[in-house]
């Protein structure tokens, strides 16, 4: 299905390859030149959106390699973005460390964080899970709110901007660059990590993990290791929102943005690569398109009462969610492969 | 000594209320095995919807309760009907995010009809302090206790004798064979949903009468989660325990620790911390069923 007419796999190696044929190689590569002339034509507003995208898609990414390959549902993903946030705020600004030391460090407490609260995991799951990562992020919240003398506590705290020896990341568009590098290397680390042997025993883990532990899969070791890049890449975006916003609360962090996340890799599909970034894409140019072109509209009229809309968006969202649970569990990815193969084997349905 | 009274006596009755919600989750975890973490908005909406009911449209009490108790069964059968029966028989982790979706639709809805955030309820108790032995306690909390046990008591009641108790009873063991005997288990999966709704809207009430209606109420409904999580997740019994031991670690926690080592606002956390140490020794709850699969 995924293969144009005339190619055929012989091999393993072919199956597995991510660029099967040179038009592949050809698209990526014109993919990658639109991408870098993005800032070019682009407005600030658009920008800063396609900024925030690529965080966010980076955050994603991670809670997909969690509970789309590995089955480990956690709902405290903004938690550990929050602890990323933090530990590259206080490198930074307090101890006065490079920016790369930041975000590094910032991923790997995260990573930890994760790792210690994933324990669980390990004797138990699906809603257990949920409830202990709910905890996992109240007890993260807290801490950060309660540490006043590292973190600022209730008053938030500034963080200085991205810096890499020379170059200052100050501008809209020089962070987009930042940003977008590394989003991209994310999004190829999660594509290679699929088809590793560790990707193959995340996929066997959530499909059955008694199954996968018979065939001599360490769950401890597989399932720590999920939570550790989740969480990692988790405190990787955490890291680059801080010094994209350039000031941090504890207000960023919230739960309904954990549920959020949860609901971006569903729509997007669970277990894809592809998913993430479509389902944030959709997610972000929906929550665009009702701030700021759907509620000027109602407002207008004066039909609703004032402050209705920060209403608006969860209920869409939360809507958004339901509904393709129930009509479309796989995802935006699920339907892009279905459009494609129809695209190529157009007329013949078959 | 006063103090640790007072303290003992305000978790105690607080916690029962946390039990009654934490019963409407077990319910429905028993005979739907879905899990509901749409309880705290639920909590919340049903406490808006009784606000409305009394100060908006200012009916007396008892209708405005009669409209609430059918605001919270029509709610049930609504979410049983156009959210979870389509989804029966899907994977849990489309069960528990369907549920996380609702979640996020219901705040939406409060903040859209509610943008005030914060309202106070009409005074549905006398306020007049009690005095139980050398402890003062505000009577409040120990109408919210009574009408939790009296509840209590009626489930437990209804369970027992009632056709459909016992039905419901049946299919939280096996459904399959009680699909056999002729009982449609659909109808049941929507009867559980209905008594969480309403159980969830009497706490919603009860805990919105002492401390107003706020954004709070949603994070009652997840100390909840604690409480079934103590409990035991399939047990009637660990829920109705569960809701008092934690009731009573916060109170006592907020009392004696927040003053110990100088950590304001303790409270707040001291259930989830309960529920990382739960699962860390006994994830089966106190009164759970353990299971021997290694998971």
């Amino acid at each position: 299905m995924d293969l144009p007419a005339g190619t055929r796999n012989y091999s393993y190696a072919d199956d597995m390859t991510i660029f099967r044929t040179r038009t592949q190689k050809l698209m990526l590569v014109g993919l990658f030149i639109m991408l870098l002339a993005i800032p070019l034509w682009m407005n600030r507003t658009w920008l800063g959106l396609v900024n925030l995208m690529g965080i966010t898609i980076i955050a994603a990414t991670g809670l997909n390699i969690l509970t789309g390959y590995c089955g480990q549902l956690s709902i405290g993903h903004a938690g550990f973005i929050a602890v990323g946030a933090y530990t590259s705020a206080v490198l930074t600004s307090r101890l006065e460390m490079p920016f790369l030391v930041g975000l590094l460090g910032g991923g790997v407490l995260a990573g930890l964080v994760g790792v210690i609260f994933g324990i669980p995991s390990l004797r138990v799951k699906g809603f257990y899970l949920a409830i202990s990562t709910i905890a996992a992020f109240f007890i993260i919240i807290w801490v950060i709110t309660h540490w006043d003398s590292v973190t600022g506590g209730f008053m938030g705290m500034s963080v200085p901007l991205a810096s890499i020896g020379p170059i200052v990341f100050k501008s809209e568009e020089s962070q987009f660059f930042l940003i977008m590098g590394i989003t991209v290397l994310c999004i190829f680390f999660a594509k290679n990590l699929a088809r590793t042997r560790v990707g193959r025993a995340f996929v066997a883990i959530r499909d059955n993990d008694l199954a996968a532990e018979v065939m001599g899969i360490n769950l401890f070791r597989y399932k720590l290791t999920a939570f550790f890049i989740g969480c990692f890449m988790a405190g990787i975006a955490g890291s680059l929102r801080a010094h994209y916003t350039g000031f941090l609360s504890y207000e960023f962090f919230t739960l309904t943005d954990s549920i959020l996340f949860i609901g971006i890799i569903i729509i997007g599909g669970l277990g894809t690569t592809l998913g993430p970034i479509l389902g944030v894409v959709f997610i972000k140019l929906l929550d665009h398109l009702l701030t700021h072109w759907l509620v000027p509209l109602i407002e207008g009229k004066h039909i609703l009462p004032a402050g209705f809309a920060s209403g608006i968006t969860p209920m869409v969202f939360g809507l958004a969610i339901i509904l393709f649970l129930i009509l479309e569990p796989r995802g935006i990815a699920h339907r892009w492969q279905l459009f494609k193969a129809s695209y190529r084997l157009w007329p013949f349905s078959y | 000594m006063a103090e640790l009274l007072q303290y003992v006596i305000t978790g105690i009755t607080v916690g029962l209320v946390y039990s009654l919600i934490a019963l409407g989750f077990v319910l429905v975890w028993k005979s739907t095995g879905v899990a509901n973490l749409a309880l705290g908005q639920i909590v919340l909406l049903s406490s808006w919807i009784t606000y409305t009911m009394l100060v908006r449209a200012g009916l007396p009490l008892w209708l405005g309760f009669v409209v609430v108790i059918i605001f919270g069964v029509f709610l049930g059968w609504v979410v049983e009907r156009l959210i979870l029966r389509p989804l029966i028989a899907q994977p849990i982790l489309s069960l528990i995010t369907v549920t996380l979706g609702l979640a996020y639709f219901i705040q939406g809805i409060v903040v859209f009809f509610w943008p005030i955030s914060v309202a106070a309820l009409p005074r549905l108790f006398p306020i007049e302090p009690v005095r139980i032995g050398p402890a003062v306690v505000s009577q409040q909390y120990l109408w919210a206790a009574i009408i939790s046990l009296a509840l209590f008591a009626l489930l437990s009641l209804f369970f027992r004798y009632s056709r459909m108790g016992i039905a419901m009873r049946a299919t939280a063991d096996d459904q399959r064979a009680v699909q056999a005997c002729g009982i449609p288990v659909t109808r049941i999966f929507s009867r559980s949903w209905m008594f969480a709704c309403v159980l969830a809207a009497v706490g919603g009430v009860l805990m919105s009468s002492i401390g107003g209606v706020t954004y709070g109420l949603v994070e009652t409904g997840l100390k909840s989660f604690s409480v079934v999580i103590l409990g035991g997740l399939d047990s009637f019994l660990g829920a109705i325990i569960g809701g008092p031991i934690i009731g009573l670690a916060e109170n006592l926690g907020d009392g004696y620790l927040s003053r110990l080592i100088a950590w304001q606002g303790i409270k707040e956390i001291i259930p989830f911390v309960i529920i990382i140490i739960v699962m860390f020794i006994r994830p089966y709850g106190l009164f759970g069923e353990e299971r021997i699969e290694r998971i």
